[in-house]
C-alpha cells in the first residue's frame, strides 16, 4: 500500500500492527478522498480526537506491566521505562478507515492541530463523518470548516465548555460518607 | 380513627411480613405512623383499589429499563399486581419508575412529566444511578434522581433484579394501605 | 457540494446485492436531516411534532423532531444526547482495572460485547496472551450476549409494530440466557466477568448441562417466532419494503452488522477479520437483498440460530478444557489467586500494587473491533504508560444506524417510521455514551 502517495502525507508508524498514517491537517479532506477512491477504503468508521494537554508530565516510569517489559539481564530494565514523548500540538484528529476486502485493511489518518485551528470537513467524502465530527466539536471543541450542521450534538445546546478536554473538570459531587460526620 | 391493628395482622401477603422477630426501621415507621395517621373505611377500599391498579409510566432510561421490561415478562409477572399496563402518558399513569441514568439533559422532561402526572402519584427510583447517580459522578450524571423528583422508594443494586424491583413495588402498595401518603405530600413539594 | 459523488454501483465482493434504488436517498445538504420538500415549505398542513424523547416504544430517550404532512412523515431531525453519560472522560479517572465495569452499560444489551471490546483493546496494548479456555468461554459468552440482544429486539419491535404476544414468548427466552450468566458470573446482566487476561473466575460445573439443555431448546423456540411471524400477513405488510437502504448508501453511511447485511453487503467481522475463537468456528453469515425492516429482521433470526450453533461448538470444545487456567499468569496484570497471598512474598507485592497503583500499559494507541449484535463496536485506546487511560472512545454502532433514520425514511407514514427505528437496533446508552 503506496501511504505517501496520500495527499499531505507526513510520516507512517506501525504499532500493535496497525498503520498510523500523519498528514497535514488543511489537506486532510484531499487525503480521504485520495483513500477512498484511489485505495479502496470504502467506510469510514470512526472519528476521534484526543487531548494530550500534559501529556507525560507527571512522568510514567515505575512499574510496568508487559510480558515484555523487563530484561533479567538488564538491572536497569526492571520496572522503567523511558518517558513518553512530549506531543508537538495538542489536539490529534484519528480517521479510521476500513477497506471492505478480504483480509480487510484498516488505517489510521492521524492530523495534529493546536487549540482552535481548524480541520477541513470530511462530510462530502463519507455522510457518515456528518454526526462524528459534530460529536468531536461538541465534545472536544475542534472546528470542521464546510460542515453543513456544525452544531452541539451531545450536550445541551446552551452547554458551556468541551467536556472531554483535558482542562475540563470531571465534574460530579464529593461523596458524603454517614459515618465521616 | 386510628388503626385497630399492625399492618401485617391485615392480611398483607408481603415476603417481608414473613420475615420473623424484628421488624425492620421502616416497619417501625409505619407502625408509628398507622397510630397516627387514620383511615376510614372508605379510604381504605380506595386505597386497595388504586394499590391493585398503579399504572406505571413507561420511564424506561437505560439499563434498568431492560430489567423493568422483564418484570412484565411471564418469570416475574407484575400482571399478578395489576401493573403491566405500561401507560404512555403520563396522564393516565400513577407510578414513575425512573429506571435508568438521568442525565442532565434529560432532567427536564423527566420533571415535566412528572409533572403531568395526575395525583395520587409514586415515583420508585430505581437502580443505583437513579437513586445517587449510581458509578457516575461526574458533570452529565444527576447525583440522584430526587434532585428533580420526590421520590417514594429507592431499589438498589445495579441494575436491580426483578424481584427486587417487585419488593420496592410491594412496599409502595403497603405504605399507601397503611394510609402513608405518597412522597410530595410527605416532603410538601411542588407536585 | 455533492455529497457521495455519483460512481458505478459497485458489484464487486463484498457487495452481493446491490439493486436496492437507483442513486442515492442520502438528504443534502444535511445528511442526517430530512427537510421539508420545497412544495411544503411554509405550508400550514406541516406539523412539526417532538416524537420522544419519552415515548412507548423501548428505544430509550430518543428524540426525532418530525416534519408531519397528515401522517407522512416529510421531515425528520434526530437529536440525541439525553443518556450522555461521559463514559470516556470517566474512564479517564479509573485505574484499567476498575475501567472494567464501564464499557458493559454502554450497550446494555449487548453487555458481554463491550466489555469484550476494551478488554481485548487493553489486551493488546498489554501484548498478554490469554489462555484458550478464557478465549473459548469469551467467545460463548458473546454469542449469548447475542442472542439476548436479538430476543429483546425482537420482543419490543414486534411489540411495537403490534404482535404483542412476541414480547413474552422473547423474554422467556431471554430468562433462560440470563439463567446461564447468572450461573457463571453471579449476576443477570452486566456481569463484569471478563478481565484483561482471562476470566474472573472459573467455570461452574452445572454450566455446561444447562448450557447443552439450553442449546437444544433454543432452535425450536425460533422456530416458534418463524412460525409466529413469518407467514404473518399483517407483519409482512408492515414490514416488507419499508426503509429501505441500498448497499452503497449503506457503505456510505458507515452501517455495519445487520443493517449491512440486510442491504447485500457480504460483512462480518467475526469471519472477515476473526478475534477470539471465530477463525476456528463453523458458522454462515446471512445476507439478504432487499434492505428493508423485513431483511434486516430475518438476518438477526438467522444469527440467533447461528449464534446457538456457535454456543454449541463453543461448549463442545470447553468440555474439554476442564481443569485448564482461566486467566492469565502474569501476575503484573492479573491478581495473583489468594492461597497465593498467604505464602508467597511477591504475590503480595504484586496484590498490593495492583489494586492500589493499578498496572501500567505501555505507551501507545490501538484501535481494535469486534462484531456486537449491532454491528462494528470498536475501542480506541490511548496509553500514556501510566496506570490510567489517557482516552478511551468507543465507535458506537448505534449511534452510526440512527445517522442512516433519515436516509430510511422515504416517503414513510408514522407508523413505518417506528417499524424502521426499531429495526436499525440502536441502544440509547451506545449512542451516547
Amino acid at each position: 500500500m503506496s501511504w505517501d502517495s496520500i495527499p499531505g502525507f507526513v510520516s507512517v508508524k506501525e504499532a500493535f500492527g496497525e498503520t498510523t498514517v500523519t498528514v497535514e491537517p488543511a489537506r486532510i479532506r484531499d487525503a480521504c478522498l485520495h483513500a477512498r477512491d484511489e485505495l479502496g477504503f470504502q467506510m469510514l468508521v470512526d472519528i476521534v480526537a484526543t487531548d494530550y494537554l500534559n501529556w507525560g508530565g507527571r512522568g510514567v516510569s515505575g512499574y510496568i506491566a508487559t510480558a515484555s517489559g523487563r530484561d533479567l539481564n538488564f538491572p536497569s530494565t526492571q520496572g522503567l521505562q523511558t518517558l513518553p514523548e512530549v506531543k508537538a500540538r495538542r489536539f490529534s484528529v484519528a480517521y479510521h478507515l476500513l477497506a471492505l476486502r478480504q483480509p480487510p485493511v484498516r488505517v489510521r489518518l492521524k492530523c495534529w492541530l493546536d487549540d482552535g485551528e481548524p480541520v477541513p470537513s470530511v462530510v462530502s467524502v463519507w455522510p457518515t463523518a456528518d454526526w462524528h465530527e459534530r460529536e468531536q466539536f461538541d465534545l472536544m471543541g475542534i472546528r470542521f470548516d464546510g460542515h453543513p450542521n456544525l452544531k452541539r450534538l451531545i450536550m445541551d445546546d446552551d452547554w458551556e465548555g468541551h467536556p472531554l478536554r483535558k482542562d475540563y473538570p470531571i465534574g460530579g459531587e464529593p461523596v458524603r460518607f454517614s459515618e465521616a460526620e | 380513627m386510628a388503626l385497630d391493628k399492625p399492618l401485617k395482622d391485615h392480611g398483607l401477603k408481603s415476603e417481608r411480613l414473613l420475615w420473623p422477630s424484628k421488624a425492620s426501621k421502616f416497619e417501625d415507621e409505619v407502625n408509628d405512623l398507622e397510630q397516627k395517621v387514620g383511615l376510614t373505611t372508605l379510604a381504605k377500599a380506595v386505597a386497595w383499589a388504586q394499590t391493585n391498579s398503579m399504572w406505571p409510566d413507561t420511564f424506561g432510561l437505560a439499563c434498568c429499563a431492560i430489567e423493568m421490561m422483564s418484570i412484565v415478562s411471564s418469570r416475574y409477572d407484575i400482571a399478578r399486581f395489576g401493573m403491566e399496563p405500561f401507560r404512555g402518558s403520563p396522564r393516565q399513569a400513577d407510578l414513575l419508575i425512573v429506571s435508568g441514568r438521568v442525565s442532565n439533559k434529560m432532567a427536564a422532561p423527566l420533571r415535566q412529566i412528572y409533572d403531568q402526572m395526575l395525583e395520587p402519584k409514586w415515583v420508585i427510583a430505581m437502580g443505583a444511578c437513579a437513586s445517587s447517580g449510581g458509578m457516575f459522578n461526574n458533570y452529565t450524571i444527576l447525583q440522584g434522581v430526587d434532585r428533580v423528583v420526590p421520590v417514594d422508594i429507592y431499589v438498589p443494586f445495579c441494575p436491580p433484579r426483578p424481584e427486587a424491583l417487585m419488593e420496592g413495588i410491594i412496599r409502595i402498595h403497603e405504605a399507601h394501605l397503611a394510609g402513608i401518603e405518597p412522597a410530595y405530600a410527605r416532603r410538601e413539594v411542588a407536585t | 457540494m455533492a455529497i457521495a459523488p455519483e460512481r458505478p454501483r459497485t458489484r464487486a465482493w463484498p457487495v452481493v446485492h446491490a439493486d436496492q434504488y437507483e442513486g442515492t436517498r442520502i438528504p443534502r445538504p444535511v445528511p442526517t436531516v430530512r427537510p421539508v420538500p420545497e412544495r411544503l415549505r411554509g405550508s400550514d398542513d406541516v406539523l412539526r411534532i417532538n416524537f420522544g424523547p419519552n415515548h412507548p416504544s423501548t428505544h430509550g430517550v430518543l428524540r426525532l423532531v418530525l416534519d408531519l404532512d397528515g401522517e407522512q412523515v416529510v421531515g425528520l431531525d434526530a437529536v440525541i444526547g439525553y443518556l450522555h453519560t461521559g463514559f470516556e472522560k470517566t474512564m479517564e479517572q479509573k485505574t484499567w482495572w476498575k475501567c472494567v465495569t464501564y464499557p458493559e452499560r454502554i450497550d446494555y444489551v449487548g453487555f458481554q460485547n463491550n466489555e469484550l471490546t476494551f478488554v481485548l483493546a487493553v489486551e493488546k496494548l498489554l501484548d498478554l496472551e490469554v489462555p484458550e479456555k478464557a478465549t473459548w468461554m469469551r467467545t460463548l459468552l458473546c454469542e449469548l450476549s447475542r442472542i439476548h440482544s436479538h430476543l429483546i429486539f425482537l420482543g419490543t419491535s414486534a411489540l411495537e409494530l403490534g404482535a404483542v404476544s412476541m414480547f413474552w414468548y422473547c423474554f422467556r427466552e431471554r430468562e433462560l440466557v440470563l439463567d446461564l450468566f447468572e450461573m457463571v458470573t453471579g449476576q443477570r446482566m452486566h456481569t463484569r466477568y471478563f478481565q484483561v487476561g482471562g476470566l474472573a473466575e472459573d467455570i461452574p460445573e452445572g454450566f455446561y448441562a444447562q448450557c447443552r439443555s439450553f442449546v437444544e431448546w433454543m432452535p425450536k423456540a425460533l422456530d416458534d417466532y418463524l412460525a409466529l411471524l413469518d407467514r404473518n400477513a399483517i407483519w409482512l405488510e408492515r414490514t416488507k419494503g419499508i426503509g429501505v437502504l441500498s448497499a452503497d448508501d449503506a457503505i456510505a453511511l458507515g452501517q455495519t452488522g445487520p443493517v449491512l447485511r440486510a442491504s447485500g453487503v457480504d460483512w462480518d467481522l467475526r469471519r472477515d477479520e476473526p478475534h477470539l475463537s471465530y477463525g476456528q468456528l463453523d458458522f454462515r453469515v446471512p445476507v439478504y437483498a432487499n434492505g428493508d425492516v423485513y431483511d434486516r429482521y430475518r438476518v438477526r433470526m438467522d444469527e440467533m440460530r447461528e449464534s446457538t450453533r456457535i454456543v454449541d461448538q463453543c461448549l463442545r470444545r470447553l468440555e474439554r478444557l476442564k481443569g485448564h487456567p482461566w486467566i492469565a499468569d502474569d501476575r503484573k496484570v492479573v491478581l495473583p489467586p489468594r492461597e497465593e497471598l498467604h505464602t508467597s512474598m511477591e504475590s503480595l507485592i504484586h496484590h498490593f500494587k495492583i489494586v492500589t497503583e493499578g498496572f501500567r500499559v505501555p505507551e501507545g494507541e490501538v484501535y481494535v473491533a469486534t462484531e456486537s449484535p449491532r454491528g462494528e463496536q470498536g475501542c480506541y485506546l490511548v496509553s500514556e504508560g501510566g496506570p490510567k487511560p489517557w482516552r478511551v472512545h468507543f465507535r458506537a454502532p448505534s449511534f452510526v444506524a440512527l445517522e442512516a433514520t433519515a436516509t430510511c425514511v422515504h416517503e414513510t407514514l408514522v407508523a413505518d417510521l417506528i417499524a424502521i427505528v426499531g429495526s436499525l437496533d440502536a441502544v440509547m446508552g451506545d449512542t451516547d455514551r
